[in-house]
């Protein structure tokens, strides 16, 4: 019996999946060719392991923009991976055809080019000449950021990303703006209500989750699968650039709140700091970053850019934060190159190490070092009559890019909890009395110095 | 696998003999039978796994679909469209206008498109002219007929005007004083049967198309001089044709395309939307060799005089060298027609809110315009500073090409401006001079980016204070004793008549006569001699070779000055202190140039052209150049007149005029 049972269990469940099987080759074939879309490419490309549509749009988009003169460059992250694995090779046979198609067929959703702005400005001829060619297109606009921080201009819109799509194959083309502080930007990419949320997948895109800030980059002309493309002169610097391009705006609507409620100081002394203020912070960021040595703003100045996108005119001095781990030696020495002698040094490497240069005019450049732990992060402070220790403990945060007083510069991404942590949830109300072993919220007392270390951990110049 | 050996408790089926059959015989082929057993294993196996993928990839590909509209994607702006009306197919419409003395109307199915009921303005004809396709008003003009010049206004305007528009026709209060003959006659080739014999204070609306039919026509007689005619109310239906003929048929060019979408929205522009042959609208002016100023940015201030911005920019793009990338008009106000014109010569416009009133609201678009320049072109070390009223000289960017390194490297300097405040069609001569002015003329300048981000951007005036931007900027804690370069001849020329500081008779006085450069490619003689030490050497040689004026004639007359070419003269005034400009203002009245403040000095010099004679004149013994004069010349003191009953409080300021 259980014999017969077990065989009427196994027909029925063949007959059944048989059933099934045909219905679902049935459906996964009508389903997804309808598509045509991505998917549909993917599965095909990973089926022959090439694409040579993607190579073919890629071709065609470069015929398309040589056209009308418009110089763009290749930032596709994968593709500049691959380059630059060979890049002495390509650079050495700029002309050479080679012999297979490497990197324009790997299967794709799209290939991602950049355009710098200024280049051009009559684009509905481009288009034209898109969809002649078969290219279907779609544009994203956002605000111009440039202006944003302008309380009453407005309508001003400038396009961020262009998508051009032929067949199953998209191509990204990011544009970068110039912006003040040398820097290129390119905006997010979001989608306003009636458009096409289909047109291709965005969210594989490579660039758009968020704004990006990257240096100028070199360009370089290669052949590259029979391609000339444009690339930026040293790939893996820009790839490693871009995994940390994230940029933060400035809350500009905030900061006009802000300066609502609390009129800002036009006073001489008022325009007098800020400058000064701003030209150490110049000094500061070109010493520091021709050490390569990574740094954010800290403290007020950060409180400053977060809350109301100006230097604050009574903080009185400058302050930047930098991890321990990117200490220098040359530190000091550059600065004081630079014009700006050490004024004191308290703490050690390994521990509450804190700098303060003298600025022009009464201003203070201070360097706090920050000490990175399993679940915070915190800087020290030293009294420096009674060699008292002080800490001060901040949530992890990470970088990003943000401009500040005509600088790109860092700040921490998680800038509320930073400046919460630091000012408490008051932070919006300006304070002009500020102890900085008491008034912070984040302050713990940390012990003394031994007296035999004085001389090491507190010097007063 | 196992699912079904584990699974004994199934309930047999229902035997059937061919199945019985069939499943004895299996049973005794044990061999077979495994192999069965195995092979629909096997299946089972290939359908599960057919089946994952399928369920992976199709809730792949829907969670796509779904992520790509994800929220971080989405615009957290909701840009709500505001529904548009759609175009409305009716082809007729209901158009209603009314004249009286106090109020005149004009309705369009409906919508008022002009309402002007103020008192003791909107005197005259209103003219509307509207699409015949669409029905958008395209064009909203006032000629104020009761004084004399304005009908030849009209007539211009209403020649401009393109075949087979409506044109409304009505007035206010008065409209036939200095209405003459001519304006008549093309009012009636407009199909108005009333206008021959328009006359004082009538009431008249008039609804035509322009070179077609009559659409309709009221008119109420005056009874009495001292009376007004009775107000009339003109109802009537036009019929709008298709957009076919409405449009030029012009090629299919970008450029084209442009002019297109312009001449469908406004009108009074003349020649630009013409059928046959319209004035070009790219003009490729020849590049200029080493051009220092072609990054340079180009902000040109504009308000809501689109007529003045339409020539302005004509001749900007015209001038030699010219880059029109780096253009950017800023538009104080949201005002649709200036738009417009920045979009038919392809430039980028940008608009601002108003601010303040008045010359604290002109500041403030001088302050948003400067710091979103300098936003915009974040490499600028300089930006050149328009309006919309002045004509930009052929040679304008080959004069700043030429001068602005010295802005670069002299720190002495305040600014590069294209205008001489003296430098009239009788006072200044030669097109390659240039000048060092203590004063900032303004009207076509170049600003270097660090003077406005370190110093006038931090502490520029507030919206409360109505002061002129230029006029704060002239101020000594601003100038800070810097000088500005300036041509002898004029790179700019003020054409505005109407303006906030400025009218018709002002401009007369003190506007008209400029001069204004026309030659292309001036090289320039002396511009290393502007540097701060190198002018004083300069200026010192000139006193040296000049010679000196006779003193006892009367400085006014034509006769001061010999009959001669190419001389340098001197005279000497009294100028007991630095600001001391008793005698050099009465001179300057007399000499019909700049007098309303001081402007064009250096150290208590001034220079300019007097009968094609250098002339410069020297303020004793305030200026260091007073060593100059000989021990016999006395200076010359001219007293200035009594006070004049109601004297003409004339604003001292043209600078800044906008409405």
């Amino acid at each position: 019996m259980q014999k017969i049972n077990k065989n009427v269990v196994l027909a029925l469940l063949s007959l059944t999946s048989l059933v099934f099987l045909l219905f679902q080759l049935y459906y996964y074939k009508f389903y997804l060719s309808q598509k045509n879309g991505a998917v549909f490419s993917k599965v095909r490309g990973s089926q022959s392991g090439q694409d040579s549509t993607r190579w073919h749009v890629v071709r065609k988009f470069l015929g398309l923009i040589a056209s009308h003169n418009i110089p763009v460059y290749l930032i596709d992250p994968l593709i500049l991976g691959l380059v630059d694995k060979d890049i002495e090779q390509i650079k050495s046979s700029p002309d050479g055809p080679s012999p297979e198609c490497k990197y324009f067929c790997a299967p794709r959703d799209f290939t991602t080019f950049a355009l710098l702005d200024k280049t051009w400005r009559h684009e509905m001829g481009l288009f034209r000449t898109a969809e002649k060619m078969g290219f279907q297109w779609l544009k994203i606009i956002n605000k111009d950021p440039r202006l944003d921080g302008m309380n009453d201009l407005s309508g001003i819109e400038i396009p961020l990303h262009y998508i051009f799509k032929l067949a199953s194959h998209a191509i990204h083309l990011v544009v970068f703006y110039e912006r003040s502080g040398n820097y290129l930007w390119h905006g997010p990419l979001r989608l306003k209500q009636h458009m096409d949320r289909k047109f291709v997948p965005f969210r594989k895109l490579h660039f758009g989750r968020y704004p990006g800030a990257y240096e100028k980059p070199e360009l370089l002309l290669v052949s590259i699968d029979d391609l000339k493309v444009q690339i930026p002169k040293n790939p893996s610097n820009f790839l490693e650039e871009m995994s940390h391009s994230r940029f933060l705006e400035c809350r500009y609507r905030e900061a006009r709140a802000f300066f609502q409620l609390y009129p800002d100081d036009a006073s001489l002394d008022a325009v007098e700091f800020r400058k000064k203020a701003k030209s150490l912070l110049h000094l500061a960021a070109l010493t520091l970053n021709n050490l390569g040595v990574k740094f954010w703003l800290s403290s007020g100045t950060c409180l400053g850019w977060y809350r109301q996108c100006n230097v604050i005119p009574h903080s009185k001095d400058v302050d930047l934060g930098v991890f321990i781990r990117d200490y220098k030696a040359d530190i000091i020495p550059a600065f004081q190159k630079a014009g700006l002698p050490l004024k004191h040094k308290f703490g050690k490497v390994e521990d509450s190490l804190e700098l303060s240069f003298q600025g022009e005019g009464d201003i203070k450049l201070d360097i706090f070092f920050f000490y990175e732990e399993d679940d915070h992060i915190w800087n020290g402070g030293t009294q420096a009559k009674s060699g008292k220790k002080f800490k001060y403990l901040f949530p992890k945060f990470t970088l990003c890019w943000t401009e500040f007083v005509e600088l790109k510069v860092h700040v921490p991404c998680e800038t509320l909890q930073y400046v919460e942590a630091n000012y408490g949830p008051d932070w919006k109300v300006p304070v002009k009395t500020w102890d900085w072993k008491s008034s912070p919220s984040n302050v713990q007392y940390n012990g003394v110095w031994p007296v035999d270390e004085w001389d090491d951990v507190i010097q007063i110049y | 696998m196992d699912e079904w050996k584990l699974n004994p408790a199934i309930k047999p089926h229902k035997k059937r003999s061919w199945y019985l059959a069939w499943k004895y015989k299996l049973m005794n082929q044990r061999t077979l039978r495994k192999l069965c057993q195995t092979g629909a294993v096997l299946f089972l196996l290939v359908t599960v796994i057919v089946n994952i993928k399928l369920i992976l990839d199709t809730r792949r590909a829907a969670y796509e679909e779904e992520e790509e509209s994800a929220q971080d994607y989405d615009d957290e702006l909701l840009n709500v469209e505001v529904p548009r009306h759609p175009v409305s197919n009716k082809k007729v419409l209901d158009v209603e206008v009314y004249s009286s003395r106090s109020k005149v109307y004009v309705a369009v199915d409906g919508t008022t498109v002009l309402e002007d009921e103020a008192r003791e303005q909107g005197r005259g004809i209103h003219v509307i002219v509207l699409n015949q396709a669409t029905g958008h008003v395209m064009a909203k003009r006032v000629f104020d007929t009761y004084s004399p010049h304005e009908d030849e206004a009209m007539v211009l305007f209403l020649n401009m005007v393109a075949r087979g528009r409506i044109l409304i026709f009505t007035i206010k209060d008065e409209g036939s004083f200095h209405l003459k003959d001519t304006a008549k006659n093309v009012l009636k080739s407009l199909g108005s049967q009333v206008a021959p014999f328009l006359s004082w204070r009538d009431m008249w609306t008039f609804v035509g198309k322009k070179g077609g039919e009559l659409y309709g026509e009221k008119h109420a007689k005056s009874p009495a001089l001292s009376t007004w005619g009775d107000p009339v109310l003109l109802k009537t239906e036009v019929h709008l044709t298709s957009m076919e003929d409405a449009e030029c048929h012009w090629p299919d060019t970008e450029l084209n395309r442009r002019r297109k979408r312009f001449c469908s929205k406004v009108e009074g522009y003349g020649s630009v939307c013409s059928c046959k042959d319209p004035t070009p609208i790219e003009f490729n002016p020849d590049p200029l060799k080493d051009n220092k100023v072609f990054d340079v940015p180009v902000a040109v201030i504009a308000g809501n005089r689109p007529n003045y911005l339409y020539r302005m920019l004509r001749s900007l793009l015209s001038a030699q060298g010219v880059n029109p990338q780096m253009i950017t008009v800023f538009i104080d106000g949201y005002y649709e027609e200036p738009m417009d014109v920045v979009e038919l010569f392809g430039l980028s416009g940008i608009q601002h809110t108003p601010i303040s009133i008045k010359n604290a609201r002109v500041s403030q678009h001088y302050k948003a315009s400067l710091t979103a320049t300098f936003n915009l072109f974040p490499d600028a070390k300089f930006a050149v500073v328009l309006e919309e009223d002045l004509d930009i000289s052929v040679d304008f960017f080959s004069f700043l090409s030429q001068s602005i390194h010295l802005l670069e490297e002299d720190e002495s300097l305040y600014c590069i401006s294209a205008w001489n405040d003296q430098g009239y069609e009788h006072t200044a001569e030669d097109p390659s001079l240039l000048y060092r002015v203590e004063t900032m003329p303004g009207l076509g300048w170049v600003l270097r980016k660090s003077l406005y981000k370190d110093e006038l951007e931090p502490k520029w005036p507030t919206p409360e204070k109505l002061w002129d931007w230029d006029m704060w900027m002239r101020m000594p804690e601003q100038r800070k004793g810097r000088e500005c370069i300036i041509p002898d001849v004029s790179r700019s020329y003020h054409f505005g008549i109407v303006g906030l500081n400025m009218n018709g008779y002002f401009h007369e006085a003190y506007f008209k006569k400029h001069k204004f450069n026309t030659v292309p490619n001036v090289q320039l003689k002396n511009v290393e001699s502007l540097r701060k030490d190198a002018y004083e050497t300069e200026i010192h040689r000139l006193l040296g070779e000049a010679e000196v004026l006779d003193h006892s004639k009367n400085p006014c007359e034509d006769s001061f000055v010999p009959d001669t070419e190419g001389r340098v003269y001197v005279m000497f005034i009294r100028m007991e202190q630095e600001a001391d400009f008793t005698t050099w203002t009465q001179l300057a009245k007399c000499l019909h140039i700049w007098d309303l403040d001081v402007r064009g000095n250096h150290k208590g010099l001034w220079r300019l052209f007097r009968k094609k004679n250098h002339f410069l004149v020297v303020g004793v013994p305030a200026s260091p150049y007073s060593s100059k004069k000989p021990s016999s010349v006395t200076p010359i003191y001219m007293e200035p007149p009594a006070k004049e009953e109601g004297a003409v409080a004339v604003p001292a300021v043209a600078a800044a005029e906008q409405t």
